[in-house]
């Protein structure tokens, strides 16, 4: 029986940057949602419910570290799905914050796609 | 007053010795007690003058402490023309000139240093969202799941995927000069083994030793588990590993060495390279230089590589620095034919580093140093 694909949710303003996540998550089997915000981010998330979700920090409407405690307030499936942060910045506070509400792992923008699915498929 | 009990005693002194030889020479009383006269009648004077010499500099010493202690614009009264007097109207000078402007210069010029390290921090990280949508696109169509390439369309995408990445290089150092310039820069040392941070570094660049042919010899005693941040070690090595690499001509040699001493690890990377000349040893660590031997042999390179190297070794307790000619290769050329016939292209370069065994300085600091080769 061929394995169920796995719903990977997006949420990334850069609409470069998503279409491209997107096309390489999709060229390796997953099941893509997108999202151009936070607000919208969640939104999906608590209806679809996917596998995992990718988040970036720096979002308009609500940002990437509110938008995963929002989730991680669902205390059914929400509490325990990874959350991935994409982030393009070294900042400190917001990755020890990503930290303390149970980030899955960090992706750094500057690593190539390919590194970014391989990681993201070993550990969801 | 020491100086004043110097002159008084070989004032006090002259007559007394004077006196029995002049009575000795059965000179006239009279002419005597004159010469006497006149000498008490000067030392009268001396005592006088050095008395208010002294009074004159103690004053000059306490407006000075009173500038020192902050009343910097208060101007010192001048009655005479004497060397004392000079050298208050030069400290007059001296005030007028910090209060006209430039004083303000220093801050200004401080604001102005702080504005450019802020505007480099900001206009670094909008770029990286631009240049990480031009490495993932290059990436997608080099990588075929677009359709398969001609060979020359491959070639030009490759072209734009390095050059865009030595972008994405200079943009990640150009981060962290800004954030060693405003002291953002965090020190987390953690128990590191070394020599794992070193294999790591040495493994960035093996496509790079195995192109170039270079005889790659690592030579790295057992550590002991040290307390260092194991991200900026990294930096550093690959920053000095870079250039060895980088500067030596194909075929040449490269060492890397690691060893304890008495209260240092000492890390030594010593190449058959093209060197550094002398007229360019005061500014190697400085910010965007390129030496022009250097320049000649590749164009890549920021010009920032030691300068955050030697920020981050100075920052956390230990020392950098360099020799040129490298001395051990300089030595050992003479026994080893092969190595002298390396060294025909460039006088080598051996980088030490010593860090404490104790371990690295903590510093706190919201942000992390990232550059990576």
């Amino acid at each position: 029986m061929p394995e169920t694909k796995k719903t990977i949710l997006i949420a990334e303003d850069e609409t470069a940057m998503l279409d491209a996540l997107a096309g390489k998550f999709k060229k390796s089997g997953f099941n893509v949602l997108k999202a151009a915000d936070g607000e919208r981010a969640f939104e999906i998330a608590m209806k679809k419910k996917p596998d995992l979700v990718m988040l970036d920090i720096l979002m308009p409407k609500k940002d990437g570290i509110t938008t995963m405690k929002d989730i991680r307030k669902d205390k059914e499936w929400g509490a325990d799905v990874p959350i991935v942060i994409l982030t393009n910045l070294s900042d400190g506070e917001s990755i020890s914050e990503a930290a303390a509400h149970q980030v899955s792992f960090l992706v750094k923008t500057e690593w190539q796609l390919d590194e970014i699915v391989k990681l993201v498929k070993e550990k969801a | 007053m020491k100086l004043n009990k110097k002159f008084l005693i070989i004032e006090i002194l002259f007559p007394v010795i004077i006196l029995p030889v002049l009575l000795l020479a059965s000179v006239d009383l009279v002419v005597v007690f004159m010469i006497m006269g006149l000498v008490l009648l000067f030392i009268f004077f001396r005592l006088l003058f050095l008395k208010s010499l002294n009074r004159r500099f103690n004053r000059l010493a306490f407006k000075i402490e009173e500038m020192a202690a902050g009343n910097v614009f208060k101007k010192i009264q001048v009655r005479s023309k004497d060397e004392v007097c000079q050298v208050v109207s030069a400290l007059n000078d001296l005030i007028e000139r910090l209060g006209s402007g430039v004083a303000m210069d220093v801050s200004v010029s401080r604001e102005l240093a702080q504005a450019k390290s802020d505007f480099v921090s900001l206009a670094s990280h909008q770029l990286r969202t631009p240049l990480s949508i031009v490495k993932w696109y290059s990436d997608y169509l080099l990588s075929g799941d677009c359709g398969e390439l001609k060979k020359e369309q491959k070639k030009y995408i490759k072209e734009i995927f390095i050059s865009n990445q030595r972008m994405i290089d200079l943009v990640n150092a150009l981060l962290d000069v800004s954030r060693i310039d405003l002291r953002t820069f965090a020190i987390e040392p953690e128990p590191t083994k070394i020599v794992k941070k070193a294999e790591e570094a040495i493994k960035k660049f093996k496509k790079e030793i195995t192109k170039k042919k270079i005889n790659f010899e690592k030579n790295f005693e057992k550590m002991p588990v040290l307390n260092l941040d194991p991200r900026l070690i990294l930096i550093v090595f690959e920053n000095i590993l870079s250039n060895a690499i980088k500067y030596t001509p194909e075929g040449g040699k490269v060492r890397f060495i690691i060893r304890k001493t008495e209260a240092n690890v000492l890390i030594k990377v010593s190449d058959t390279g093209v060197g550094i000349k002398r007229s360019d040893r005061h500014k190697m660590f400085t910010k965007m230089f390129r030496a022009d031997n250097a320049k000649k042999m590749s164009a890549g390179g920021t010009g920032l590589g030691l300068y955050i190297a030697k920020a981050v070794i100075e920052r956390s307790g230990g020392k950098i620095w360099y020799e040129s000619p490298s001395l051990d290769f300089f030595v050992e050329k003479e026994k080893d034919k092969e190595l002298k016939s390396m060294m025909k292209k460039g006088m080598g370069t051996t980088f030490f580093i010593t860090i404490p065994l104790k371990g690295m300085k903590r510093k706190e600091g919201t942000k992390n140093l990232e550059s990576i080769q």
